[in-house]
């Protein structure tokens, strides 16, 4: 059954991205992301000295501060935090700098829908800028779910509101390999299979949620080209802000 | 305590020494006079009342928003205004999340007395029910980049932020005229605040040197500075407060200089204010008249426009660009059909000669092309069919009352109705409609034509009323 979104999208369409590096001068690292009217801003500072007293000093840490766009901090900011942190940890290569903190500041310009995906985008690329070590880059997309079981990609916030449920994923990024035969695996499965964050909100089946993650793979492989033809050219002619 | 010393940006010696050399004889690090103000830039979000500003390499944010609150006790005919500064973490190293720190409460309370007990914001016209019901006003202020001189620069994007923020509008009703109904942004337009004067901030810094003040320092200046002043005036020669919180003692003939400059300043600063919103302000109006003709740009160039305007169905779009081709063809026989009046024959020129530009896609060239159009459409010189004319007339009358949902109740009437119709009655009825609201998109122009329409709309208003619902 066709769904008509009030844009005009077909469920399998993005909305139009665009990243832009290197926004701010004091911080470090620093990411603009936006998809269709969603922009969040994403800072980051670091390595700074020393972690906080329930981290462990022997790996490098991440700290994340949500800045929501009015109000005060609530639960729900807390919760984005701590999802964003658990999302950065793994994709940072913690043994480098170990008793580090970095701290990845983020600002919502505006929410209209998958808000969460559009900052771990903005704060991938963030890092990125830095120069902060990553193992792979990760690409976060939203799929929600309709009543009649159609899966749709990249709601806006009325259809978010609309859907019966909705899951945010985060994917590690498509690999380029120069050597073609060789792909990384991980326990005899390719690495490009595996999910690093899901968060689901509402109720869906088993099913469903497969269904959901298909399609957000095939999702992922358009958004991490983006995001790689975004970053790369930057890349030689970036100086160290740090210090 | 040895983490955050490591942390903190500390400004070596030899820099220190350098800009302060510099500024002895005039010069400052950046290349700018002593008395100029970086470059100022203002950049307006999607929604009403959110801006940001750039000051140089400083970059504030400041979002409006309105919410109904119970006025307070000893004044219960005003509404609130508040202002939440945030200096966001990602600012500068040194700022902390959590509790504000004494800079950023100094800020806060300088921009809330220039703004709030200059009395700026008509606070009056924010009553709906006196001592029941009144708008508190909250401006969030969060501090993004820190290049220096954050007070200025939150002053701007707080105005900036307040002259373009829209409240919805809300009537009284109920019983006995108790209950208070907020009528949502699609229903009523939303309505602007009354802001009387606009309070400019402008900062000095003093340094060691008696003689030495810059205006607009940027952080590395603050860093060298001994003292500061901020002054907060409006271009009715009112000054609005003053700020000088301890730090170096200054002479008084300086202290009258400084209000000297700080009058020119604030002046350049408020007709770039003022330039920005009404530039802002009529994008707006044109955004608004847009989501009324995006079908006609449609029928007329053939290809989509902006996918992203939520208001236009994409039904709509489907059902008119399907028929594109073979209207512009019933268009142009229509067009033969008419030749027996000549000024139809004008009008027919006109319509093909913008359906030939349409190519371009240019919402404003539209209206110019069609303005021959309306004024020599005469419908009751021939034999026009009933329905075209009602329901061309119906679509064009609930537009000019520029409601929305209505406008979109017509555009769906008028495509639910040609599914029904034969094939050949959609496609009369749709350039009908497009013609129609061309019309209604010249009335937005308010061009002599107007004048002589109204005679029409009166008589066929019963038919229309019948049809438009």
């Amino acid at each position: 059954m066709e769904i008509d979104r009030a844009d005009g999208r077909n469920p399998n369409q993005l909305r139009p991205l665009s990243c832009s590096r290197g926004v701010l001068n004091r911080a470090h690292g620093s990411a603009s992301w936006a998809q269709g009217s969603t922009q969040v801003l994403a800072a980051v500072y670091g390595p700074k000295a020393g972690t906080k007293k329930n981290e462990n000093p022997e790996k490098a840490s991440v700290e994340v501060i949500w800045k929501p766009k009015t109000g005060q901090i609530g639960k729900q900011e807390k919760e984005y935090e701590m999802v964003l942190k658990r999302t950065l940890q793994s994709i940072c290569i913690l043994t480098i700098h170990p008793n580090t903190t970095t701290s990845v500041i983020v600002q919502v310009v505006h929410d209209d829908g998958a808000l969460l995906p559009c900052a771990i985008n903005a704060s991938c690329a963030a890092l990125v800028d830095a120069g902060i070590p990553l193992k792979h880059l990760a690409v976060a997309i939203c799929c929600c779910l309709a009543d009649s079981g159609l899966v749709m990609l990249d709601p806006t916030k009325l259809e978010e509101e609309k859907m019966k449920a909705f899951v945010y994923l985060v994917l590690p990024n498509s690999i380029l390999s120069v050597l073609p035969e060789e792909s990384s695996s991980v326990k005899g499965e390719q690495m490009e299979q595996g999910l690093i964050t899901s968060v689901t909100h509402g109720v869906m089946s088993v099913d469903d949620y497969l269904h959901c993650l298909e399609r957000g793979r095939a999702a992922t492989s358009k958004m991490s080209d983006f995001l790689r033809r975004n970053l790369q050219p930057q890349l030689s002619s970036d100086s160290s802000k740090a210090g | 305590m040895e983490q955050r010393l490591a942390n903190t940006w500390r400004m070596t010696v030899n820099e220190k020494k350098f800009i302060e050399s510099a500024l002895v004889s005039g010069l400052r690090v950046d290349g700018r006079n002593v008395y100029d103000y970086r470059k100022l830039s203002i950049n307006f979000g999607k929604e009403d009342g959110s801006a940001e500003v750039h000051l140089g390499q400083t970059r504030v944010m400041g979002i409006v928003t309105s919410q109904l609150v119970q006025p307070y006790r000893d004044r219960p005919n005003e509404g609130t205004l508040s202002i939440f500064t945030e200096f966001s973490p990602m600012a500068d190293p040194s700022f902390e999340p959590g509790r504000p720190g004494e800079f950023a409460v100094e800020l806060g309370r300088v921009i809330d007395r220039g703004l709030r007990e200059s009395r700026a914001v008509d606070t009056e016209s924010l009553c709906v029910l006196a001592g029941k019901l009144v708008w508190a006003i909250r401006i969030d202020l969060h501090i993004l980049d820190n290049g220096g001189n954050l007070v200025d620069a939150a002053n701007v994007a707080a105005l900036a932020a307040l002259s373009t923020f829209r409240r919805p509008e809300c009537s009284l009703g109920g019983e006995n005229g108790q209950e208070v109904i907020v009528h949502p942004p699609e229903a009523r337009e939303p309505l602007p605040l009354i802001i009387h004067h606009l309070p400019i901030a402008v900062t000095f810094a003093f340094f060691s040197d008696e003689s030495t003040l810059v205006v607009d320092p940027t952080h590395q200046e603050e860093a060298v500075m001994a003292g500061r002043m901020t002054a907060t005036l409006n271009t009715n020669g009112d000054i609005c407060a003053i700020q000088k919180a301890g730090g170096e003692g200054v002479p008084q003939s300086v202290i009258m200089h400084c209000l000297r400059i700080a009058a020119t300043k604030a002046a350049d600063v408020t007709v770039k204010i003022r330039d920005t919103v009404e530039a802002y302000n009529t994008e707006r109006a044109l955004r608004k008249i847009k989501r009324h003709s995006a079908p006609v740009a449609l029928d007329v160039s053939g290809t989509l426009p902006n996918l992203r305007k939520n208001q236009v169905k994409s039904e709509d779009q489907r059902e008119v660009s399907g028929s594109v081709g073979t209207q512009v063809e019933k268009l142009k026989l229509m067009n033969e059909r008419k030749n027996s009046d000549q000024s139809n024959d004008i009008e027919g020129k006109v319509v093909t000669k913008s359906l030939e530009q349409g190519g371009t896609n240019s919402k404003d060239g539209n209206p110019r092309s069609f303005i021959g159009g309306p004024s020599s459409w005469n419908p009751y010189s021939r034999g026009v069919d009933s329905d075209f004319l009602k329901l061309s007339l119906a679509s064009r009358d609930t537009s000019k009352f520029s409601k929305k949902q209505k406008g979109s109740q017509s555009e769906k009437s008028t495509q639910q109705a040609s599914p029904k119709g034969s094939a050949e009655d959609m496609k009369a009825i749709s350039p009908a409609t497009e013609s129609a609201k061309i019309a209604s998109q010249t009335h937005g122009e308010k061009t002599l034509k107007d004048a002589v329409k109204p005679k029409h709309k009166r008589k066929k208003k019963a038919p229309s009323a019948v049809d438009g619902s």
